[in-house]
């Protein structure tokens, strides 16, 4: 529960004890388990801390950038590691004193910015070229150990989103693997220490480390496809690996806790299942689905692909052994291309795949609402959208007349509502 | 208070003070017992010579031969470079593999292709305070169109290359600007 609500329970329950809704013993259990943290920041608190370090920061750049001729180099340097040594004494005391969240969150990014801002000046009094991605490179590795030891979320944002840049922006680099985004998984696996002994990330960090992520790996993906000689023309075969790392991210292991949450706390599962579903959609087209199969033969020759597939195995059996049926069949859309190449070398089924891929996702679909009703965790509305995703697709491609394919489309768009009141209903009446 | 997060801690800062310490210590290196070269210098791009606080500095060469057998190939390469007898240096050949002997400088290999390579300088900008920026702008403008050449200074020591001063006439870049700036003081 975010802290807000928490606030929001706490406030409630001198209330329900006055009008007898709630006993005493009843209240202090709540107050008990949803009791804030004596240093919890508020999000107002941690977002003014943040912004002020960011501005005094990036006062410190400025002045850094002006860019002191009149002194000499030394006194120039001291300039830059001046800012830094307070910087790292203010978190110091911070780490020592078990500062408050909010004063943790600033020191940490105060620091973050001053190591910048210190290798920044460096690179300008010797005049080093714009190679901007070493830089960065430095900067984020050196603002990592804060991230774990302040366990500052500024900074862990600051890291997923520099190491993702940094990713993307390696793809074309032409360097050699150790330099390339191939290491972005390991960089990402550096960030666990964050959360060891921690209450895990909050919801708003959780999407963007799904986002940064989902970059970063697949810039990683497309690297490796480029170190096996394959080029990014053969965009299916790119598009393929990516499918596959969308499962993965699908079927990622959860704990109990994990698996409890709500779908908005899983946004893995939200992101890679809209790119599943975008896929297995464009794949119930003749013509796509051609291109698939090709892209899936380019795709199998690469040790990248069958690593992908080693670890999309593993998180199936696992998925498997923990029942989660609602993430496999989104997740089994990506299978269908690698079974139709299995059976099929050739690339001339097509056709095949098309209707196989638009019997697949009515499956998905039935399978999500049904599973809803037999009391296990799925998606139905999900379910019904991919239902009607699929009739309005080949209502798209067939040769029927506009005329009967408006009535189709407003016969699915008001049972799709229908569908979504009755659910809206249900849920009303098995809260009761 | 736990031990590990302080030693953590400790670690971070440590690596925060040495790794500007041995950029430091390495361009201090080059800049002291690097060997001084001079490279003639081309027009930046006539619309943005100067970009915020620093001047675009293109060294001419920026092509060289190579083994005709490096194909398609990018990624980091030798600038072998020799003095002429103007005391300007030129380019003679680009090696993939770090020569052992030599005066050279490393470079970043855009493109190989037929015994040629294009590559680009490990320097690129010279810094400069912003009050002198627009001056500096000028002078870089009207130095460039003048048929006298403007020459990057630069130090080489083992492959490292730092970019220590601009000149025109054997007379530093700063001596050019405080010269100009004086005359438009005092017309």
């Amino acid at each position: 529960m975010s802290a807000s609500r928490q606030r929001w329970l706490l406030e409630q329950i001198p209330d329900w004890e006055r009008e007898g809704w709630l006993t005493a013993e009843g209240g202090v259990r709540l107050r008990e388990r949803y009791a804030l943290a004596a240093s919890g920041p508020g999000l107002g608190q941690i977002m003014l801390g943040a912004l002020g370090a960011l501005l005094v920061g990036s006062g410190l750049i400025a002045i850094i950038g002006h860019n002191w001729d009149d002194f000499s180099r030394p006194v120039r340097l001291l300039f830059a590691f001046l800012p830094l040594l307070a910087a790292q004494m203010f978190s110091w005391q911070a780490l020592r004193g078990g500062a408050a969240a909010w004063v943790r969150e600033t020191a940490a990014l105060l620091q973050a910015l001053t190591a910048g801002a210190c290798l920044a000046l460096v690179s300008q009094i010797y005049h080093l070229g714009g190679d901007w991605p070493d830089f960065l490179r430095a900067w984020f590795l050196l603002s990592l150990p804060l991230a774990w030891v302040l366990r500052s979320d500024a900074v862990t944002l600051f890291y997923l989103m520099a190491t993702a840049i940094w990713a993307v922006d390696q793809y074309d680099s032409g360097l050699a693997w150790q330099n390339s985004p191939v290491i972005y998984p390991l960089l990402l696996i550096g960030l666990l220490p964050r959360w060891w002994r921690q209450p895990p990330p909050g919801a708003v960090l959780r999407w963007f480390m799904a986002l940064n992520a989902g970059l970063g790996l697949g810039a990683a993906v497309s690297f490796a496809a480029k170190l096996g000689s394959l080029s990014f023309s053969k965009f299916n075969a790119v598009l393929l690996l990516w499918s596959v790392l969308a499962a993965c991210f699908v079927l990622l292991p959860l704990n109990a806790r994990g698996m409890a949450e709500s779908t908005r706390r899983k946004p893995q599962v939200v992101l890679g299942g809209l790119w599943l579903f975008g896929y297995g959609l464009a794949a119930t087209f003749a013509d796509v689905g051609e291109d698939l199969l090709k892209g899936t033969d380019s795709a199998l020759r690469l040790p990248a692909g069958w690593l992908l597939l080693v670890v999309l195995a593993v998180f199936v059996a696992l998925a498997v052994r923990q029942r989660r049926w609602a993430v496999l069949a989104i997740a089994s859309v990506v299978v269908l291309p690698l079974l139709v190449h299995a059976v099929f070398p050739s690339s001339s089924h097509g056709g095949l795949l098309a209707g196989l891929f638009t019997f697949h996702l009515a499956g998905v679909g039935l399978t999500l609402i049904l599973l809803d009703f037999a009391g296990r965790p799925a998606a139905p509305r999900l379910g019904a959208a991919v239902l009607s995703a699929l009739v309005l697709a080949r209502m798209a491609d067939s040769d029927l007349s506009l005329l009967a394919k408006g009535i189709v489309f407003i016969i699915v768009g008001v049972a799709f509502l229908a569908f979504n009141f009755f659910m809206s209903r249900r849920r009303r009446e098995v809260a009761r | 208070m736990k031990t590990l997060p302080l030693v953590v801690f400790a670690l971070a800062v440590l690596a925060q003070w040495l790794v500007p310490l041995a950029a430091i210590r390495q361009h201090e290196k080059v800049l002291v017992e690097g060997q001084l070269v001079r490279l003639k210098c081309t027009a930046p791009d006539p619309y943005d010579p100067l970009r915020g606080r620093y001047l675009a500095v293109r060294p001419e060469a920026t092509e060289a031969d190579v083994d005709k057998e490096l194909k398609s190939y990018r990624g980091p390469g030798y600038a072998m470079l020799a003095i002429g007898a103007d005391g300007l240096a030129s380019v003679t050949r680009l090696e993939r593999q770090r020569p052992a002997e030599g005066l050279f400088v490393r470079v970043r290999v855009r493109y190989a292709h037929e015994g040629k390579a294009r590559f680009d300088w490990p320097f690129d900008r010279y810094y400069l305070n912003e009050t002198l920026a627009p001056e500096a702008d000028r002078w870089l403008a009207d130095s460039l169109r003048s048929t006298k050449a403007v020459l990057a200074e630069v130090r080489v020591l083992d492959g490292r290359a730092v970019l220590e001063d601009l000149s025109l006439d054997g007379k530093s870049f700063r001596e050019h600007l405080k010269q100009r700036l004086k005359t438009a003081k005092d017309p």
